[in-house]
Formats: structure tokens, C-alpha cells, sequence
């Protein structure tokens, strides 16, 4: 059974999710913001994606919340599998790191 | 302050994500909404920033909040405990209760719709429907088509008045009737004697005196449906005179058409007196409604009954009169006779045995051993009115009430129906778990042919949920007779996935 066979496909806008995520720490608005999809979208998305293990989320420390006097975020990160999904993704998709810059890609 | 702006305040927005948290599971219902109150909080900043109106927002607002009904549904329809994928999971005992409780829902509404199985259906409206008797050539009793010539009529008049103590006569005919010059709709009339009404107890509407003047030989009744499609349902019409056949007549008023129970689909009916009436050719055919005498109808009520008239060659002719009552009550008895004649049939075409169960599965509580037959006899008890209202839809929808075409097709629709569908239940309730009530699943061969003396070869099946294995034999043996069905194990549920376990306690 080749590597492929077992990788999830994933629709371009779920690659688009990922992708975003990908940039570091991300709530679901900075994810809409950044891909420009709707509410409706992005949140079922993630949520499939965190199902199949692509993705974790984690809720921030209340103090940092506090210190900037706002709501709690629940932030999303890569999971090993979602970041080797990811690089399947890259291929499939090849503009898809054009749309959505890698954070390296970002910092440089 | 108008809707939309009423939408996009702060308090309507929290409105709608509490709204939406409903559909969200309820263990994840308390995190789901601190989520997405947290990414309000962003998008009403963010929005607040560009439009500067603090109170109004932004409609961006709403389009965010709304999508949150979105994202609970999906969480919902994917929480595997969730009850609306209990109930729809592939092959479970709720999915195939519901969706045989939604085709019975969708055929009794056809029902309730299609006039003229509404007029199967309904109640007799008739006061004296057992003393009232069709009169028909033998043979001919569920013909749409007149059989009974008029010179016949004429002579019972005076002949079997120690049988009836009134007899009317009718006859279909297509005419055009004029209401202005240029006005008319050609419709089917029934050219009928003028005491067809009063023998039907059918209430029929008063003319106004002042409309009525003049002596007219023949008065028209139109029915509701042809006063209103082919006259606008103009109420100046009634009470107007027309000329049908070459005939000056008074429209004299409406009668509803769902109360007219004899043969022919009438949109008009045309009164004539005796005097009229006798001017008719006397081999013309038509109809005869009877009124038994009081000690006729009381004795033989339910009785086909045969009227036989000598003829002057020696010879006799033969009638067959049918009450109404027992015309009314025909969709009802070829139901009953059509379950009956399944239920005999039944055996010749699959065996009825549902297997062998073990005695030990007394360990199981009594709620989910009774939840089988629960569920076994709600099969039956929804499939019986499924065949009942789909064989009265198919035969009465586009043919009209005890014609012989129309008792042909609810006969064969409603035999082969209840056939087919006892049948189904049989092996339906065969090939499924007795705990949790789902398809068995995962076939496989087990044994070879060749040993059929030595040891048993067929089918074998599991239940998803872990809690048996059914033995199916390919061939039927003097030790192997019937299927046979071993519960396994609790411990054997570590390899199960969990999803199927509660089902042992849930449907």
C-alpha cells in the first residue's frame, strides 16, 4: 500500500484551512479572514479536519485573555499527519502556497 | 427600527448562537457557544472598527452568526450518540420504522387528496343506503355503462311494487348547453326522472320564487365542479333559463358531486317529469336506483340480490340489484378478502419460522426482548394501512367508484402488496440482531458443499454491534434445519467500536 493511498483527499478549500493554519496560531475569524470563506464554511471544515486528526485545538491560558481584556480563543495547530497531509496538499494543489503563504515564507 | 437592523444588534446576534447551540451536542454545547460568543467578540470589533455605528453593526455580523447554524448541524448530524443518526443509521430498526411510517404518511395524504378515493373512503351519507338498491343487467353490476332498457323500467313501475316502493331512472348523455349565445360548455347529463333526488335523500338548493316563474318540463342541476370550471361559478346562472337538447329548461341549482354515488361522472342532471321522461325511446338504456320495501331491506340487508322477470316466450331475464350500502362497502371487503388470501398465500412463498434463538438469551433484560416483537408487529401494524391506501390511491385516483376496472386493480394491487410485504417483514425480521435490531452484516462462507454430511455449510453473518453471529445453512438438514442465531460474549465487545455498543440498550 503506497504513502498516497492512505492520505485523506482533501477539497481545495479544506487544503486552503489547513494551509492557514499551517501560518501558527490561528482562531477560526483569524481563518476566515485570511482565506476570505464564510462562517458557515470554515467551522465545519475544522471540525472535520480536527476529526480526522489533521488538526488539534487548544484553549488559550484565561490570563493572557485577561491581559488583553477579551474573550477566550481556541487556537488551532498542524498535527504531524496534518502537516504531511499539508505537503501532499502542495502537490495537488500547487498554487495553494501562493494564495496562503508558509509562515517561513512569511518571516523571510 | 426596522427587522434588519433589529438582526444586526449585539443582543440578536447572541440570540442566534444560543439558537444554533441546540443543535449542537449537548456534551460539546457549553464549549461550542464559548467559542463562537469569543468569535463574535472578534468579528463585532473588527466590523465596529469600519462601519463606526457601535449599535447597528454590521451585516457581516449576521452572515458570521448565521453560519454558526451551520457548524452546530454538522456537529450534530456527526456526534455518533446524537438521536437523528440513531435513528437514521444504515439499517437500523428506527430508520425502517420511520421510513415505512413516512410512505404510509405520503399515501394516506394521496388519499385525502385524490377525489375519488376521498369517496371511497368516506362514510356512507345515505339514510336508507341498505333499502336502497342499483338495479343492473347479471353480470353487469360494476359496469360504468348503462344496461337496463327503458321499456323495462316502465313495466317494473307497476310490476315489483310488492318489492320496491320506488324505483328511478337515469341516463348518461353529452350535450351542450348554452347559457348565452356565446356562452356554453358541452357536459355529461344525466337525463333523470324527478323523483332521482328525493330516492337519494340529496339535498338540493331552493330557487328563488321570484326567479322561478313559468312552468318548465325539465329543470338542470349543475354539478359544483361544472358551475365552476365551465360557468365561472357565476351565481347569476341559477335560476336562469338555457335549452339543452332542444329543450328550454330552468338551471335550478348546484349539487355537490361528492354526494352523487351511483354510476357515471355527471356534471349536470337533467329532471324531467314522467310525461317527459316517457318520450324516450324505449330501447334507450339507463339506470335504475330501487327503494326496497321496509321488510326487504330489514331482512337481507347484506344479500346479493337477484331479480328475475318472466318473459311472455317462457323465458326469463336476470337483474342483479345491489344495495348502496354494500357498493360502498366493496373497497373495504376486497381489502379484508385480498389480507386474508395473503395470509393463506403467505406460506408458499417463504418459510415462517424466524430462526432459533438460545433459551440462555433470558440473561437479556425483558425491554429489549420485547423490543423485537415490539418492532415486529409495528412492521405489521404499518405496512397493512400502507397497502390498504396505496391499492384504494391506485385503483380510485383515475377510475371512478365500483367500476370493474377500478375492483380489478385494488384487487391485484392489495393481494400482491400484502403478499409481497408480509413476505418482506418475514425476512426482514429474519436478518436482523435481536439486541440491538440492526442488518446483520459481514457475510461469509463457511464449510464446503462437498461436507454437508460432516459439518454444516452456509452463510454466516455479524451484528455490527457485536452481539451475535447468525448461522445461515445453504442446505436445510434433519440437525440443521433453520437459521440459527449465538450471542456473543460481552467481552467480546473491546472489538466492536463503541458507536454500536449503547445500541444494546437503545434503539
Amino acid at each position: 500500500m503506497t504513502a498516497m493511498a492512505t492520505e485523506p483527499k482533501l477539497s481545495h478549500t479544506a487544503a486552503m484551512i489547513l494551509q492557514t493554519i499551517h501560518g501558527g496560531q490561528v482562531y477560526g475569524f483569524s481563518v476566515m479572514e485570511a482565506t476570505g470563506l464564510p462562517s458557515g464554511t470554515v467551522y465545519p471544515a475544522m471540525r472535520r479536519l480536527e476529526r480526522d486528526g489533521l488538526i488539534v485545538s487548544k484553549w488559550e491560558q484565561q490570563s493572557i485573555a485577561d491581559a488583553e481584556q477579551r474573550p477566550l480563543r481556541k487556537y488551532y495547530k498542524l498535527t504531524r499527519g496534518g502537516v504531511a497531509t499539508l505537503q501532499a496538499m502542495h502537490e495537488r494543489y500547487p498554487l495553494l502556497k501562493k494564495m496562503i503563504a508558509d509562515p517561513e515564507v512569511k518571516n523571510a | 427600527m426596522n427587522l434588519r437592523l433589529l438582526l444586526r444588534s449585539l443582543p440578536s446576534c447572541l440570540f442566534i448562537l444560543r439558537s444554533a447551540a441546540w443543535l449542537a451536542p449537548g456534551q460539546a454545547r457549553a464549549d461550542w457557544l464559548a467559542e463562537w460568543q469569543g468569535e463574535l467578540w472578534h468579528v463585532w470589533h473588527a466590523c465596529d472598527s469600519k462601519s463606526r455605528d457601535r449599535f447597528r453593526g454590521s451585516p457581516e455580523i449576521t452572515d458570521f452568526c448565521l453560519g454558526a447554524f451551520r457548524d452546530a448541524f454538522w456537529l450534530g448530524w456527526n456526534n455518533p450518540h446524537s438521536t437523528p443518526r440513531r435513528i437514521f443509521r444504515s439499517g437500523s430498526a428506527s430508520r425502517c420504522s420511520v421510513t415505512l411510517a413516512l410512505w404510509t404518511g405520503i399515501s394516506l395524504l394521496a388519499c385525502l387528496s385524490l377525489p375519488g378515493v376521498r369517496r371511497a373512503i368516506r362514510p356512507s351519507t345515505y339514510r336508507d343506503a341498505d333499502g336502497l338498491v342499483m338495479i343492473s343487467s347479471g353480470g353487469y353490476s360494476g359496469a360504468q355503462s348503462p344496461s337496463i332498457g327503458f321499456q323495462d323500467y316502465q313495466s317494473w313501475k307497476t310490476s315489483t311494487r310488492h318489492l320496491f316502493t320506488d324505483l328511478a331512472f337515469y341516463q348518461p348523455i353529452r350535450r351542450r348547453v348554452h347559457v348565452t349565445r356565446h356562452r356554453g360548455a358541452e357536459l355529461s347529463i344525466g337525463r333523470a326522472s324527478d323523483n332521482i333526488f328525493k330516492l337519494l335523500h340529496l339535498e338540493v338548493p331552493r330557487i328563488a320564487p321570484d326567479r322561478s316563474n313559468g312552468d318548465y318540463a325539465a329543470k338542470l342541476f349543475l354539478s359544483e365542479r361544472a358551475w365552476r370550471e365551465s360557468f365561472g361559478g357565476d351565481p347569476q346562472l341559477i335560476g336562469s333559463v338555457t335549452e339543452v337538447a332542444g329543450l328550454r329548461v330552468l338551471i335550478a341549482g348546484v349539487v355537490s358531486q361528492d354526494s352523487w354515488p351511483l354510476p357515471g361522472q355527471l356534471d349536470a342532471w337533467l329532471i324531467e317529469d314522467e310525461r317527459r321522461l316517457s318520450l324516450l325511446p324505449l330501447k334507450s338504456k339507463g339506470f335504475v336506483l330501487a327503494h326496497l320495501q321496509a321488510s326487504e331491506s330489514r331482512q337481507r340487508a347484506d344479500e346479493w340480490r337477484y331479480l328475475s322477470v318472466p318473459r311472455e316466450d317462457g323465458t326469463s331475464d336476470h337483474f342483479d340489484c345491489i344495495s348502496l350500502a354494500q357498493r360502498e362497502r366493496l373497497p373495504f371487503s376486497i381489502l379484508l378478502f385480498t389480507l386474508i388470501v395473503a395470509l393463506i398465500a403467505l406460506p408458499a412463498t417463504t418459510a415462517l419460522p424466524l430462526g432459533e434463538y438460545p433459551r440462555h438469551s433470558g440473561r437479556l433484560p425483558w425491554p429489549v426482548r420485547m423490543r423485537r416483537w415490539v418492532f415486529f408487529w409495528s412492521k405489521f401494524a404499518l405496512v397493512v394501512p400502507l397497502v390498504c391506501f396505496t391499492s384504494l390511491d391506485a385503483a380510485y385516483g383515475s377510475h371512478p367508484l365500483n367500476s370493474t376496472t377500478a375492483q380489478y386493480i385494488q384487487l391485484a394491487v392489495s393481494f400482491f402488496g400484502f403478499l409481497f410485504a408480509f413476505r418482506w417483514i418475514l425476512q426482514d425480521q429474519r436478518k436482523r440482531c435481536p439486541v440491538c435490531l440492526r442488518v446483520l452484516s459481514h457475510p461469509v462462507r463457511v464449510g464446503l458443499a462437498s461436507r454437508n454430511f460432516l459439518a454444516w455449510n452456509g452463510t454466516e453473518l455479524i451484528c455490527a454491534g457485536g452481539h451475535g453471529l447468525l448461522h445461515i445453512p445453504e442446505l436445510p438438514t434433519s440437525w440443521f434445519g433453520t437459521q440459527r442465531w449465538q450471542y456473543l460474549d460481552p467481552s467480546w465487545g473491546s472489538l466492536f467500536n463503541d458507536a454500536y455498543m449503547p445500541s444494546a440498550g437503545v434503539v
